[in-house]
């Protein structure tokens, strides 16, 4: 005959574990709180029609803090890369996309910034003097093609929202630079050997950014007027 | 399960309820272009020559250790608008031995020649690769860790190891079981492709195995256990492809001293008495075996993916031409996808992987069923510690194998990023919610069946839900299944 004591203690030493673990689900639960989305920041901007483009002018030096100005003339490369999309307000399918893309490296010894400026129509090539030509090179948006006209129906509303890196991270480099994590402990018996076997792993874990800067804007919404009409 | 099933509906709305962001540019289909890939090609700018790399605040890291990463060397001669000069900064990050890495620039001693300046900021190189703990009906607790220094002494050499301690219950013939591991790891060999990888492992454990009852009943009445000892050594060397894959071969040599019991049967439900295998030759035995295994990781993150894809295939040959005790093969392999979704804050993720072990394999490198079933409790580092029952979901076979030499899962998981703070010492939050097959099946179970065909199916369901945090001192995860895997039940 089997003591049935033992077992029933094991029994409550059960009950306790799984109560334990469902207090351990209710903290999942109450995790942390949503944190605050990168909202887009509104941004003034001048639309204006030329030929079958429509043209956007506006100012991004707020992509640069005085670190990253500094670092202009550091003797590296600096990349702006700027993402623009133009919607109609309140929808989410974009009617056109531009991407463009400078870069900028300063010669230490005959002192001038070589600026490379590409954008759908072609890339060119610019030598300036001064840190501050530089930074407008890099940081002005001054008659940008954004969208064809036959896509912008007369007196409908649209908006352009654009996304502006510098010095963005390839998705490989950002891989690169974490591997290390997943080559995990190695020659181990377990066949997993990954993190998530445990609750935790504890090392000094440096994230490295997408990009030094990332800059979110949306213009005000913007239409195009009917054209006047000759008396 | 009622607690599991209100959790996860729970989860899956709290994940599924992500707010769309209307006012954020919309995720056009370019919004899966690299913009990184595009800024680090081409070169473009005048000519500059390397005339000498300086490295300061490398206290304890050794100069060479830095050189052999840069993807430059000195004299060498490049354009000053490189995407190398950018890139070095990342090359000596992937080390994983500095906090941060600031490069600059100065002239050199003739026109063109310049100066690269590198500045490092050591830190700590420690790392809680695993922690092990828990209760089951089989082991009252065990607790366990695994640490290694991925820096020993600034010389780039990493050494680790762990140690796990298992008490026993009531199971006739169990005893206390331990188990422990070093290992040393030389990366780069000579500042090269290739790498190297040593390990000495000790086990003293004790086995259980079912002598009555259903699969469903873990009770430690229903199993007996028998004692052995395993002494295992493994070197390997490994060859980076690229930077993101890589191939390892290698070979394991292993003693094993178990004490089995003679002639061990197994009392079925039914009142039946059938024969146990136990897959050990009694007595002395060793497994002496060759494997090959290539990795590819191309997550971006590998804490908490959101895009990218990682396989990796494993293959190992014992045999008796080799001095084995046993003769087998072994083939495993793992895949998973991340996919961002059209909302940004969310992502798709399909993990797959099946093992596959040919021949007179020990029960030690059978596949046990929680590597394909994440709710139950692994082996830590080879110790049983768990014997669990999984979940009976899908009404398929009712008795299901614990080791098997087929097995595999496929599962789907929705992550939701529920924080995302690139200054604070939190960096991210994932919610996710998950669920997927797993299957395991021995070669007795895939000839012969004695049932309907979906009454005998090896396979069942798992879920599992919760919430990782990547943060500056680690990742830390709370799941369901992590949970439940560590409770008696």
């Amino acid at each position: 005959m089997t003591d049935a004591r033992p077992l029933r203690g094991s029994h409550r030493r059960a009950a306790r574990w799984r109560a334990a673990a469902f207090v351990v689900s209710l903290l999942v639960l109450a995790g942390p709180a949503r944190g605050d989305p990168e909202k887009p920041e509104l941004l003034r901007m001048r639309f204006f029609e030329r030929g079958t483009q429509l043209l956007a002018s506006t100012s991004l030096t707020k992509l640069f803090d005085s670190a990253s100005y500094d670092q202009l003339d550091s003797g590296f490369p600096s990349t702006v890369v700027i993402r623009t999309w133009v919607y109609p307000k309140g929808e989410a399918e974009p009617i056109s996309f531009q991407l463009i893309q400078r870069r900028v490296v300063y010669n230490l010894w005959d002192e001038i910034y070589t600026l490379e400026l590409s954008d759908p129509s072609g890339t060119r090539t610019v030598k300036v003097k001064y840190k501050a030509e530089a930074l407008k090179l890099l940081s002005s948006i001054d008659g940008l093609p954004v969208a064809r006209l036959d896509k912008l129906p007369l007196l409908r509303h649209h908006v352009l929202a654009m996304v502006v890196e510098l010095n963005p991270v390839s998705q490989e480099t950002l891989a690169e630079v974490r591997r290390w994590l997943s080559n995990g402990s190695g020659g181990g018996l377990d066949r997993g050997g990954a993190f998530f076997g445990s609750f935790v792993s504890v090392f000094v874990n440096l994230k490295v950014p997408e990009a030094d800067r990332v800059l979110r804007i949306r213009s005000q919404p913007f239409y195009r007027p009917e054209p006047k009409r000759q008396p | 399960m009622r607690t599991l099933a209100a959790t996860l509906a729970l989860l899956g709305l709290m994940a599924m309820g992500g707010p769309a962001r209307a006012d954020e540019p919309p995720p056009a289909p370019e919004h899966t272009i690299d913009t990184g890939a595009m800024a680090e090609r081409g070169e473009f700018g005048p000519a500059i020559t390397l005339e000498h790399i300086e490295i300061v605040g490398n206290h304890t890291t050794s100069r060479q250790v830095i050189l052999r990463v840069l993807p430059f060397a000195i004299g060498d001669r490049m354009a000053a608008g490189d995407p190398r000069l950018r890139k070095a900064r990342f090359k000596v990050l992937s080390l994983g031995f500095f906090r941060d890495v600031t490069m600059s620039m100065r002239r050199g001693s003739a026109h063109g020649q310049v100066v690269i300046i590198i500045g490092v900021e050591e830190r700590g190189t420690v790392v809680l690769n695993r922690l092990w703990f828990g209760s089951s009906s089989i082991a009252p607790w065990w607790v366990g860790a695994d640490l290694s220094e991925r820096n020993l002494l600034g010389t780039g050499l990493s050494i680790g190891g762990g140690l796990v301690y298992a008490s026993h219950d009531e199971v006739l013939g169990s005893r206390d079981q331990w188990a422990g591991e070093a290992r040393l790891g030389i990366p780069s060999l000579c500042g090269g492709p290739w790498s190297l990888a040593f390990a000495l492992a000790a086990v003293r454990g004790s086995e259980a195995y079912r002598k009555s009852g259903a699969s469903s009943q873990s009770d430690a009445e229903h199993y007996l256990a028998f004692p052995y000892r395993r002494t295992t050594a493994r070197a390997s060397a490994s060859y980076d492809i690229t930077a993101l894959a890589r191939v390892s071969f290698g070979g394991r040599g292993e003693l094993i001293d178990a004490e089995l019991p003679v002639a061990p049967t197994r009392v079925l439900p039914d009142g039946r008495s059938v024969p146990v295998a136990l897959h050990l030759e009694p007595g002395r035995s060793q497994v002496l075996s060759g494997f090959a295994s290539y990795d590819r990781d191309s997550r971006a993150d590998p804490l908490l993916p959101h895009s990218g894809s990682r396989l990796t295939i494993a293959a190992e040959v014992s045999g008796v031409f080799l001095g084995s005790s046993y003769d087998f093969a072994s083939l495993v392999a793992r895949y998973e996808r991340w996919w961002p979704l059209r909302l940004p804050r969310h992502a798709l993720g399909v993990r797959v992987s099946g093992g596959l072990i040919l021949g007179d394999a020990p029960r030690f490198d059978w596949i046990h069923i929680a590597d394909v079933n994440r709710m139950l409790a692994p082996r830590a580092q080879g110790l049983l510690v768990s014997t669990n029952a999984p979940l009976q979901a899908l009404g398929t076979a009712p008795e299901k194998a614990t080791e098997g030499e087929l097995g595999g899962a496929a599962s789907v998981e929705y992550v939701y990023r529920l924080f995302d703070r690139k200054h604070s010492r939190i960096y991210a939050g994932d919610l996710f919610v998950g669920a997927g097959l797993w299957g395991l099946a021995d070669s007795a179970g895939v000839r012969t069946r004695d049932r309907a065909l979906w009454d005998s199916l090896p396979i069942d369901l798992f879920l599992d839900a919760g919430l990782r945090i990547d943060t500056d001192i680690g990742v830390f995860e709370l799941t369901v299944a992590n949970t439940l895997g560590r409770v008696p039940r």
